[in-house]
Parts: C-alpha cells; structure tokens; sequence
C-alpha cells in the first residue's frame, strides 16, 4: 500500500473535472480579454459544481466579444445565462427529472429565455416520456415561444402531441407547421390554435392497455 | 598512516597505484551504460514497481480511497448517472448531425458569414456564397443534434437575424436565430 496508489487514484476521480477545466480555458484563451476569461472560468467552476452545463457559459462569453460587446455588458449576459440554465435545472428537478442531463438543461434554460416559466418547464418535463425525451420537448416549446406562441398555447400543444401518443416526428413537427401557418398570414396565437383544433380532429381513440408515447398505430 | 608503515616494503608500489585515480574514455562509458540500459526492466514493469513499492502503512490506501469517492462524489459531471424517472435522455444527443443549408437574401451584400454557438461564435469558419445574381448567399453546415443559436454577419459588420427562423434575444440588446436539430427522422424544428 503506498502513497503513489492514492494519488493515481486521486487522479482518476479528479481526471474529468480537470479535463472540463482545461476544456473552458482552451475554449477562451485568445479569444476573451483575460480578465473576462478568468471570470467565466469562475462562473463554470461555478455551474460545474451545480452540476450544469458550461458550453452555454463560454459560448455567450465568445458571442458577446465576437460581436465587439463592451466587456461590462458581456459578464452579466454569462450571468443571465446562468441563472436561467439553473433556474431550468430547478424545474426539471422538481418535476423528477434527476438527473437532468446537460440537453433537458439547456433546452430548458433556451425554454426560459424564450419567455417560458419555469412552472412551463416542470409542466412539460413531466408530461415527456421514453418516445418524447424531455429535451426534445423542450426544445420544441422553446422554438413555439420563441416564434410567438403564448405560453398556454405552447405548454398545451407540447403535452398534448405526447400524450396522444403520436410519434415523436409530430412533436419535432410543430415550430415548422405554425411557422408555415405565420407565413400565410396567421398570427402565431391563430397558427397554434389551428394546430390545436386540428389535434383534436384527428386524435384517435387508443387501444385499451396502450402505454403512452408507444406511437399511434393507426397513424403511419 | 600506521598501517602503510607495517606493509612490507615488496607491496608498496601495488598500493600506491592502486591509488592512483583511474579514468575511463568516453568510448568505454557509453558503452558501458548502453549495456546498463539494455538490462533495464522494461517500462511497464518499472512502472508497475514505482506503484507498488510500499510507502504507507495499509490504512493509507483506505484514506486514500475514501478521498477519491469524495472528491468523485464533489466534482462529478452532472451528465453520469441513470436516466431518470421522467427523463429518458439518451435518444436526443448523440453522434448525429444533420446538413442544415442556411439562405439569406442581402443583394447589396458583399460578403456573409455565418457565426453561432456550433462554430463557436467564429464567422471565418463558415463564409456563404453568392448563389445568384438576386443576391441568394448560401451555406450548408454539418449541425451535431441540438439546439442552436445563430446570425449572420454581413459585411463583416452587421449581425442581421435570419428572417426564416425563429429568434431570442441575444442578452447584448440584439437578436439571434435559433435552429433546432433533432435526432428523430433529422428533423429541424
């Protein structure tokens, strides 16, 4: 038994956070004003050890000084990101979803910043399911917000594609048939509302005993 | 001192060369230490003994031990684990990447490029090309499964938001685009 042993293990339990370290300041070095980078290095050291991502962190870091940010607007931009990738985490969190992994995270912090709540986020957390992963989900909420969907409008036509049990194509679908819809003319709140009355229209009985999200097999 | 007094006069000569200083040539040492080398354990058993010779005492290993789970248990990536109850997390990230071709209309454009959270922000490294004389720009990019933000820049000065896409603020008062790719059927949202 020897010293030697105890520090290649040490070494094999800390080799990945270190590698994670190593991987931020690469991403940062040239590219951000030290003083910059050394903050954002301590924001994902931060998030690090809250068991969020940092991808999000370093990339609005190199945004921001790409598109020549002063640097006191860029740190509390990083910020905000933060706290919406934690406030996502909490949400997911409290609707079960442990652990979250880094996509439902990110998913939900784009959900946030597309103007969800994080009550929107549980909501739909807890309604994904094997067929219908949480970040797919997510993402798919946050492209209807981002588009102008309200919120209600969002929650309900996300829950509503996966419990009827349709495929998860359907789901992935949306954003693409209200944009369709918008570039007709309709408003985004009309274009949801039609896919909603359409939902309804063509939502077909299910088979006793059928588990949700297994696909619609009357439905190709 | 005493004792070269006591050696019989016939040995004195030997004594004294043999304490003489004897230097070697360079020639005969470095063939000396190649064969030293040669005879060398190889490096994966030298490398085994260096972590077996002992140096602690056996509750050491445990201390150590423990100290790893803990430090494993601090600073683990927040993406090991299992899936969770209401997370099957396992279909939405993955090798994948799906084409995705970006199109702006700029005819008064000189140049375009296109930045955003896959190429991490860096215009260089995805210029689109003049598709036409009406002022198409083009450029199709490998997008890995995700979400993504995005605009162009045209000019190399003005961001501009692709007008096709849906778009966020961007935290810095302007807007970016947001493109999602999916691993079901390679959909973009």
């Amino acid at each position: 038994m020897n010293r030697r042993v105890a520090w290649v293990m040490l070494a094999m339990a800390l080799g990945p956070e270190l590698a994670a370290q190593g991987d931020v300041t690469a991403r940062l070095a040239g590219r951000v004003p030290p003083p910059i980078a050394a903050a954002v290095s301590a924001l994902a050291d931060s998030a690090r050890a809250r068991g969020l991502p940092v991808a999000p962190l370093v990339d609005k870091a190199l945004e921001g000084v790409v598109k020549g940010v002063p640097a006191d607007r860029i740190l509390p931009a990083v910020r905000t990101v933060l706290d919406q990738l934690d406030a996502a985490s909490a949400a997911l969190r409290g609707a079960g979803v442990t652990p979250a992994g880094d996509d439902a995270i990110e998913a939900g912090g784009f959900a946030l910043a597309a103007g969800l709540t994080p009550g929107d986020i549980g909501a739909i957390a807890r309604s994904a399911d094997r067929s219908h992963p949480t970040a797919v989900a997510l993402q798919v909420a946050g492209a209807l917000a981002a588009m102008g969907v309200p919120r209600a409008q969002t929650v309900g036509l996300v829950r509503g594609a996966i419990q009827s049990g349709r495929p998860v194509g359907d789901l992935v679908s949306l954003p693409g048939q209200v944009q369709a819809a918008m570039a007709r003319g309709a408003p985004p709140a009309a274009a949801a509302a039609g896919l909603e009355r359409a939902a309804t229209a063509h939502q077909a009985p299910r088979p006793h005993g059928q588990g949700k999200g297994e696909g619609n097999p009357h439905k190709p | 001192m005493s004792q070269e007094l006591d050696l019989p006069p016939a040995l004195r000569p030997e004594v004294e060369a043999a304490r003489r200083h004897v230097s070697l040539s360079p020639e005969i040492e470095a063939r000396v230490m190649a064969a030293v080398r040669r005879r060398a354990a190889p490096p994966q058993q030298r490398a085994w003994r260096w972590l077996t010779a002992p140096s602690l005492p056996p509750w050491s290993l445990l201390a150590a031990a423990a100290a790893a789970l803990l430090a494993f248990v601090i600073f683990r990536p927040a993406s090991v684990g299992s899936p969770g109850v209401a997370s099957p997390r396992a279909t939405a990230v993955g090798p994948e990447s799906v084409y995705v071709r970006f199109i702006l209309v700029a005819p008064n454009a000189r140049e375009v490029a296109l930045a955003g959270t896959f190429n991490g922000w860096d215009p260089a490294t995805a210029p689109l090309s003049r598709a036409d004389t009406a002022g198409t720009w083009t450029v199709t990019v490998a997008l890995p499964v995700g979400q993504h933000q995005y605009a162009f820049i045209v000019d190399g000065r003005r961001w501009v938001p692709d007008p096709a896409a849906p778009a966020v603020d961007d935290g810095f008062g302007r807007k970016n685009s947001v493109v999602s790719v999916s691993a079901a059927q390679g959909r973009i949202l």
